[in-house]
């Protein structure tokens, strides 16, 4: 049974934050390439840090990088292969723990479109606006209807929720809540929400920002 | 955690400064304890050395 809470998709990923680690072991291309373009950074987040592969990356341009996740499997499968410049912290991405104004740098990748409202995902995007420094940058990703497994139209206004099964090694399958997002829809939570939308693509079906918090007066 | 995680962290809920419990440690890394919100009292266990500051309707032990 799905559970559409924060909490469920959390217990989701304890369930089976150890396989799903092992299926994600490379960063993603759009995730290098906004890092190296990045200028070096006293303070990164990897918000849904999954595994850790982002913040190894931040690690390179930051002298200190913290690593958010609702997960504690996926913290634990994280510190396996992170270095002493990344702090693991347990939280969730609507209600951060973290200070206002204190990030340099960010990469918000494939986590959005797991938090199960409309209210949730605005508010992590606000959340984020509110953690990152004047001069701050991020990048947010999100799967989009763009993907070639949904029959979907692209141009749409709104996406759409969905589950998509993940399969452990003995054949159970754990359903896992996502939002797609329509690309218009995500440009206009962006533009809704505390951030400044500084470029957006679509690239391997996602959905990519990159945002500032400059430019708005709360 | 690393004690100079306090300059950056703050309680989900409400922003407000935490205050830190030390219950075991090696050297700087904090590996058991506590943070408490200076303002709204709520406490937000360190457990194998990760900080857990997940609202409390998060965690595991809060009714559904």
């Amino acid at each position: 049974m799905e559970d559409r809470s924060r909490a469920g998709v959390r217990r989701t990923y304890e369930r089976i934050g150890d396989h799903f680690s092992k299926t994600r072991e490379y960063a993603w291309p759009e995730v290098e390439s906004f890092v190296a373009d990045a200028a070096s950074a006293e303070t990164a987040l990897d918000l849904g840090c999954g595994n850790g592969r982002h913040a190894e990356l931040l690690a390179g341009v930051a002298d200190r990088v913290i690593a958010l996740d609702a997960s504690r499997a996926l913290l634990s499968e994280a510190r396996a292969r992170v270095g002493p410049r990344v702090s693991l912290v347990q939280g969730d991405a609507a209600t951060l723990p973290l200070r206002d104004g204190t990030v340099d740098l960010a990469v918000y990748v494939a986590t959005l479109h797991h938090l199960p409202s409309a209210a949730d995902r605005r508010a992590s995007l606000d959340e984020l606006a509110r953690v990152l420094a004047p001069d701050g940058r991020a990048l947010v990703s999100a799967w989009s209807t763009a993907h070639d497994r949904f029959d979907a139209d692209a141009d749409a206004e709104e996406g759409f929720d969905t589950t998509v099964d993940w399969t452990l090694p003995g054949g159970e399958t754990v359903p896992r809540f996502y939002h797609i997002y329509a690309p218009a829809e995500f440009e206009r939570d962006i533009e809704a929400s505390g951030l400044a939308l500084h470029s957006l693509e679509i690239s391997s079906g996602n959905c990519y920002a990159v945002v500032g918090s400059e430019g708005k007066v709360p | 955690m690393k004690e100079d995680l306090m300059d950056i962290i703050c309680c989900p809920l409400d922003k407000h400064d935490l205050e830190l419990e030390v219950e075991e440690r090696d050297d700087e890394d904090i590996l058991s304890g506590r943070l408490v919100c200076t303002e709204c009292g709520e406490s937000f266990p360190i457990e194998d050395g990760i900080p857990n500051l997940l609202p409390p309707d998060m965690r595991d032990e809060a009714p559904a």
